[in-house]
């Protein structure tokens, strides 16, 4: 601790070079800062996946073909999955130590790729969310062996729904939290068929297919696509409403341990600054703390997990991922820079980060 | 302490960027207080005159054409402030309450209609508590100037003007905390577009750039409020009732109070606006914004006849698609062309999310 705290204070007298020449290891060590994985554009247009430290050193920016949205990092090994944004047929497997490319994984023919997906925690099996166009809109759980650094189709399940978005583990492992987004879209389209015959549901899963639950929200055309999971199992969904502006729609539910699953209690200032769209979700265990992002709201938003009180409700252009560092939320933007919310003290302290300031995609993981 | 560290590293590198950062600061602030505050300042102002106005046309001080004038005064102070929604009024849905459009099924007749009926003794606590639908300028526009009501009747009048009060009293009260918002001492708005960083913006730069986010947002709004009544997302078909103030012919005039405050965002008050950020290799860039914008104001002024009655001949369709086609190069060659050169990225997550 005395350590950083000095070093902190040398490079803040010291010059620019200086302080870039401290960014790879003085700071914070090889190993002491998580790198952030995020899918990314250039403002031309083209899609990378890349992945920095928080200081923002660049420890690779990957062209790829198509535009990704989540980021699965492997349980163990230097690798992570860059998953199709929907309706893509790829994702591509990177090492995270270089950006090499190891594989452009592709659908199957028939499915596409629903932009999220988890490795199970053995490290040998991973599964994402995918449409089966043959059918358009059943929802579909992809099933794939990682075998020598690259990974194979083994099967598939149903997900019990329409439209899968995210997809998480339950604290076990084991179960699979799948947000059934309810949206019927077809082969090549994000084009919604069904608003007016939606129907969202919150599934829980085992990886072999079975259903173990399955739950829905009041309101048919509030779609459920973003999901977050605590420790101690409580899971909270993020909602994107698919009917009018003025409607008041739950945009957050939870469903805690052994209880129902409903909407989170949220204040009515909240609710209506977000615009009926929200797009990451975030838990911090240690401080147990909710976090969601809003971009159409251009606002960004903590709450205590358990009390439900508001903690932060701050503007943040176009605000895209969020995920949980040891003091806090790094969020990252579509269009401006990337901040951190230091959450440990009473006041939350924004931060902005020396990372690229814009065109960060709605995902990030930090590994 | 990885915040401990982090802040001292950016230290370092915030020492680098800051003639430019000066530079951007100086437009940001000027147009705040050049262009952005007198803009809400006026659009509070005329909104209380037009509760003021209300209240007197209610109580037999004033004619109708008087309560009608106030109506449309604060018509076009809320459309000024469309390519400047940028802020508290811009967050939280509060533009709804100021203006319910598009509204595609005429639920501003039905439900004045339905509120009326439930409450006919209507408080301004009533109406804070209904609808967004009924709250705003868009229903006091109906009560005004609906063929079908006629307040120079007695019985009608008493019928409207709980409705017509609450309205004014509802935007005064509502522009008023809005404008507090701007003018709060340190963490208000306007001072939050000055000093840098604070709790919205990390830096200028963040600032400008939303600064030509909404005014780009707003001249895209602009097409919107045109090509709906033209039919252009109803396969050419004319829909007049689907353009904004059609009941008060004030369409047009509400697209050149809107387009007049963008093109004040670009020049400045005092030649400070974004046009400045534009170094002298840029000046063919601005010399096209600065054509554009003549072109979009030169055909508006050339209308000598309401919206509505324009999309009824072929001749007047035509005229207005002009417009809209010269709307939409000024749109683009922002959008485009002077967000590169500044540097600004305009929409990503918020305009095709997932």
């Amino acid at each position: 601790m005395q350590r950083r705290t000095f070093l902190g204070l040398s490079a803040a007298a010291a010059s620019l070079a200086a302080a870039g020449a401290f960014g790879g290891w003085t700071l914070f060590g090889p190993s002491g800062q998580p790198l952030l994985l995020s899918a990314r554009d250039d403002a031309d247009g083209k899609h990378y996946a890349v992945g920095y430290r928080l200081d923002g050193q660049r420890a690779f920016a990957t062209a790829v073909n198509e535009r990704c949205h989540d980021v699965v990092p492997h349980p163990t090994l230097p690798l992570a999955l860059f998953v199709g944004r929907r309706p893509s047929t790829e994702s591509y497997l990177i090492d995270t130590r270089d950006g090499r490319l190891l594989q452009t994984l592709s659908s199957p023919s028939g499915r596409h790729f629903n932009g999220h997906a988890v490795f199970h925690q053995g490290g040998d099996w991973l599964y994402t969310t995918e449409n089966d166009t043959t059918e358009p809109g059943r929802g579909v759980l992809g099933v794939y062996r990682l075998d020598a650094e690259r990974l194979q189709r083994d099967g598939e399940h149903g997900t019990h729904g329409v439209g899968p978005h995210q997809l998480l583990w339950m604290p076990d492992g084991e179960t699979l939290v799948v947000a059934n987004g309810g949206i019927r879209t077809e082969a090549e389209s994000r084009v919604d068929m069904n608003l007016d015959a939606m129907q969202a549901s919150l599934v829980l899963m085992q990886r072999d297919g079975s259903l173990v639950s399955q739950e829905y929200l009041a309101d048919q055309r509030n779609s459920i696509r973003h999901l977050a999971v605590a420790r101690d199992g409580t899971v909270v969904s993020g909602q994107q409403y698919m009917g009018d502006m003025h409607d008041a729609v739950p945009l957050l539910a939870i469903k805690r341990p052994g209880q129902p699953y409903q909407p989170f209690a949220l204040g009515e200032a909240q609710r209506t600054a977000m615009n009926q769209y929200t797009a990451s979700v975030a838990i911090h265990d240690e401080l147990r703390l909710l976090a969601m992002t809003a971009p159409r709201g251009n606002r960004f938003f903590i709450w205590d997990l358990d009390s439900a009180e508001v903690r932060l409700d701050v503007p943040l252009p176009d605000c895209a991922g969020v995920g949980a560092v040891a003091d806090g939320f790094v969020v990252t933007s579509g269009q401006g820079r990337c901040r951190l919310y230091d959450c440990r003290g009473a006041r939350i302290v924004t931060n902005a980060l020396q990372l690229p300031a814009g065109l960060w995609d709605n995902h990030l993981r930090l590994a | 302490m990885l915040h401990k560290s982090l802040i001292a590293s950016l230290l370092g590198l915030a020492l680098v960027g800051c003639g430019q950062q000066d530079q951007t600061a100086k437009v940001t602030g000027a147009l705040t207080d050049g262009v952005l505050l007198p803009a809400y300042n006026s659009w509070q102002e005329a909104d209380r005159q037009l509760a003021e106005r209300a209240a007197a046309f209610c109580a037999g001080n004033a004619d109708l054409p008087a309560a009608r004038q106030a109506f449309l005064g604060a018509m076009s102070a809320w459309s000024a402030l469309q390519p400047l929604m940028l802020g508290p009024l811009a967050e939280g849905n509060r533009a709804w309450q100021v203006q319910f459009w598009p509204d595609k099924k005429n639920l501003v007749q039905r439900q004045v209609e339905a509120l009326l009926k439930s409450k006919p003794q209507l408080t301004q606590a009533d109406l804070a508590s209904a609808s967004v639908v009924v709250q705003g300028l868009t229903a006091s526009e109906y009560v005004l100037f609906d063929a079908d009501i006629d307040l120079t009747q007695e019985e009608q009048k008493a019928r409207y003007c709980p409705l017509l009060q609450a309205i004014g009293q509802h935007q005064q009260a509502l522009a008023a905390d809005i404008v507090a918002q701007w003018q709060a001492d340190k963490s208000g708005m306007a001072a939050q577009l000055k000093q840098f960083p604070n709790e919205r913006y990390a830096d200028s730069k963040e600032a400008v750039a939303e600064l030509l986010r909404v005014q780009v947002s707003g001249i895209d709004g602009l097409k919107k409020k045109l090509g709906a009544p033209l039919g252009r997302q109803t396969k050419g078909i004319p829909q007049p009732y689907q353009a904004e103030s059609w009941r008060s012919s004030a369409s047009l005039a509400n697209l050149g109070s809107a387009l007049a405050s963008a093109e004040l965002l670009w020049h400045g008050n005092n030649k400070d606006g974004l046009q400045s950020l534009l170094g002298s290799d840029q000046a063919e860039l601005a010399q096209r914004i600065d054509a554009a914008y003549l072109d979009t104001r030169q055909r508006l002024a050339a209308f000598d006849l309401p919206l509505t009655e324009l999309l009824a001949s072929e001749a007047g369709r035509k005229q207005l698609n002009e417009l809209y086609d010269s709307l939409n190069r000024l749109h683009r060659l922002q959008e485009s062309e002077l967000a590169k050169a500044l540097g600004v990225q305009i929409g990503f997550n918020a305009h095709d999310g997932d």
